[in-house]
């Protein structure tokens, strides 16, 4: 591998809309016309492409080859393409460019979920004998995660009305953000539950979105940008498809990825994390052991907007623009796969300075 | 003008999977009313795996029975069940330790009620009365609602288990699908032509796909109903899950005089095979107003709806190959 760094030099998102009344390609274009616009780049520049999207949640065999139109389909891209979060396919884009050759690649992550019922879609991607078939989705999954948390003694029902409370006031000032609200813990106590001990709002909404970045190597990012973000690293892990087999209170496959990545080795200015439901935030600060030194979610997270496919990608664009803007020097930006946190990626970015 | 109204529709994938050696078993079991686990080092794991947990390494298969009695180590209440749930009214997911094993079964309970539950109390497995081979042919309910059951044992080993994916979609008309459908109801062929190389499209996709150039209303133009076929296929239907048609049927391409796309999917059926060809020159001929129906037009697909009642041939020399060459495929 090429030890020149990789940096993020130019990213955009749409907002998360509940329903976007047109296609996915289109709002794929609009991120990546965002993008080349903003760096006067030539989609002919462009080296490498991959988009991270699932057929299943648009409901059309080989809706990802359609969303190529995003990218301009003609003449032929050197594309690739990930059944999963954008910021999986970041990952396979940084690996893409440390091999040396390129200097540019294009990743977006995408996905409509309002034409579909993403609660009878999600039981498919787990264990198809023994998960599937029960419609185990990720709703109840999340429950389970939150009873977990409460009968280990590491959380309460307040404590995920707290992460509910803060993320859509944070959201607020979000202006991709769906649903947001100056609302106290108390208030959304009173709520009745949806699968306890989860209420509701412990849920994120339903949103139809699209997220791209531009990734560029060693000085061709220092000639597009006066403040690239740097990766420093990537790590993705995976654990058991079995509940059963698992200690839903804690994350194993998030502790050793923040271990092999010296996540601790700096100060982490700010976390984003792919908080869909709010146990998630309790066990990934634990896993990741963030103190009160560390931003999580100022922009309210994927509790304010949750544009399925991009989600994740949206938490690393996120980080990187705190950076950019000088607020923050360093973080990590997290995205999640598979039910109740199964899978596991953090992205640890950091400024130019 | 009110909006058509939205459309819906399903996917299906009829999944029939083997089971091997582990699963196979405990499928089986199961039809017969009993609960494997696998003896994996010094531990009972159920649902059985085919493989170490903590290693990866295959382990030998050795199964041993569990249950039907277990303790609830965690649980959700499900208020509103989806419709891919085992059960349509309030149920609990749970883990349950069966009796004899050290790993949880994430499975389904019946209780009376969110209050019924709690982690610590005992349930037992219950049988349903019509067994498929799958997980789902057993579920738990706390002890005391527990019934005594007999379960006649199946025949044969289970080898295959079924499961049909089905899912529904549904979504308003994309704008440029609107104004495309409705246009069709009038008569008329409604494309559009990108304001950045004046390619024409229809149906159009709302965006000129080479250029990357979003389009509006503005560029709506409308399209002569006469055309040349550019390319067609005749299909024999393979009598797939789902298949519809039982005798061949043309599908052709026409390339509208003007478009830079040929519409796809046209069905021939008053041409005869031997008769078609690439370069006829042909006529939309459109269904009478109060016949014309998009019911089942999509955002997706390049469909006229039921709204062009067959194409003719105009009788005007053909198209040499040359000229059409672009638009064969």
């Amino acid at each position: 591998m090429s030890a020149e760094a990789i940096a993020i030099v130019a990213a955009a998102q749409t907002p998360s809309y509940r329903a976007y009344n047109n296609t996915e390609p289109a709002l794929i274009m609009r991120v990546v016309n965002e993008i080349l616009s903003e760096t006067k780049l030539d989609r002919h520049d462009i080296d490498f492409t991959i988009a991270g999207s699932c057929d299943y949640l648009s409901g059309l065999p080989f809706a990802f080859v359609a969303n190529v139109d995003g990218f301009g389909a003609w003449p032929p891209v050197y594309e690739s393409h990930v059944e999963m979060d954008g910021a999986f396919a970041l990952f396979e884009a940084w690996v893409r460019l440390s091999v040396g050759d390129l200097d540019f690649a294009l990743v977006a992550g995408s996905g409509k979920s309002s034409p579909g019922t993403p609660r009878e879609i999600f039981p498919l991607q787990t264990d198809p004998y023994y998960g599937a078939p029960l419609g185990l989705d990720p709703v109840s999954t999340a429950g389970l995660q939150g009873r977990a948390l409460i009968d280990a003694g590491r959380a309460s029902e307040r404590d995920f009305a707290e992460v509910v409370s803060r993320s859509r006031r944070d959201g607020m000032s979000n202006p991709h953000a769906q649903v947001t609200a100056d609302v106290s813990a108390d208030f959304l106590l009173d709520e009745p539950y949806y699968a306890a001990p989860l209420r509701r709002h412990d849920l994120p909404p339903i949103s139809d979105g699209a997220a791209a970045v531009l990734l560029a190597r060693g000085d061709r990012a220092r000639e597009l940008t006066d403040n690239p973000v740097w990766i420093r690293g990537i790590d993705h892990r995976i654990e058991s498809n079995q509940l059963g087999l698992r200690d839903l209170a804690t994350s194993v496959s998030t502790r050793l990825a923040a271990e092999s990545l010296g996540l601790k080795s700096g100060p982490v200015d700010v976390a984003e994390l792919c908080v869909r439901y709010s146990p998630e935030e309790i066990v990934l600060r634990q896993a990741l052991e963030l103190g009160d030194e560390t931003r999580i979610n100022p922009s309210g997270g994927p509790l304010c907007g949750h544009p399925v496919m991009a989600t994740g990608l949206v938490r690393v664009i996120e980080v990187a623009q705190r950076i950019r803007a000088g607020d923050a020097r360093r973080g990590v930006a997290h995205a999640a796969s598979g039910p109740a946190l199964q899978q596991n990626l953090l992205c640890v970015l950091e400024g130019e300075n | 003008m009110s909006q058509l109204p939205p459309v819906t529709y399903d996917i299906e994938y009829p999944y029939t999977r083997t089971t091997g050696p582990v699963v196979g078993a405990f499928l089986t079991a199961l039809r017969d009313g009993r609960i494997l686990a696998s003896r994996c080092g010094d531990r009972v794991i159920c649902p059985p795996v085919e493989s170490d947990p903590e290693t990866g390494e295959s382990i030998p298969v050795d199964l041993v029975e569990v249950g039907p009695m277990g303790t609830i180590q965690n649980w959700t209440w499900i208020e509103e069940p989806s419709s891919k749930h085992p059960f349509q009214q309030p149920f609990a997911f749970a883990l349950v330790l069966l009796d004899g094993a050290d790993t949880p079964i994430c499975h389904a309970v019946r209780a009376s009620g969110m209050e019924a539950m709690s982690t610590g109390m005992r349930v037992r497995a219950q049988w349903r009365e019509e067994r498929a081979s799958a997980i789902t042919d057993v579920y738990f309910v706390p002890e005391a609602d527990a019934e005594e059951q007999y379960v006649a044992p199946g025949e044969g080993e289970v080898e295959l288990t079924e499961h049909l994916i089905s899912l529904s979609f549904q979504e308003d008309l994309q704008p440029h699908r609107e104004r495309y459908s409705r246009g069709l109801l009038e008569g008329r062929f409604v494309g559009q032509r990108s304001p950045a190389s004046g390619k024409v499209y229809i149906p159009s996709k709302g965006y000129d796909p080479i250029e990357r150039v979003l389009m509006s209303e503005s560029d709506d133009v409308d399209l002569p109903h006469t055309g040349t076929v550019v390319s067609y296929t005749i299909i024999t239907p393979v009598q797939y899950y789902g298949q519809k048609e039982t005798e061949p049927y043309i599908r052709a391409s026409i390339l509208l005089d003007g478009a830079d796309q040929p519409l796809g999917q046209q069905d021939i059926r008053e041409i005869a095979p031997e008769d078609f060809r690439a370069g006829l020159r042909v006529r939309a001929i459109f269904r009478s107003e109060a016949e014309r129906s998009v019911e089942g037009m999509d955002n997706r697909w390049g469909s006229t709806g039921n709204v062009v009642e067959r194409w003719e041939p105009t009788g005007e020399p053909d198209v040499p190959f040359a000229e059409i060459s672009e638009h064969a495929y």
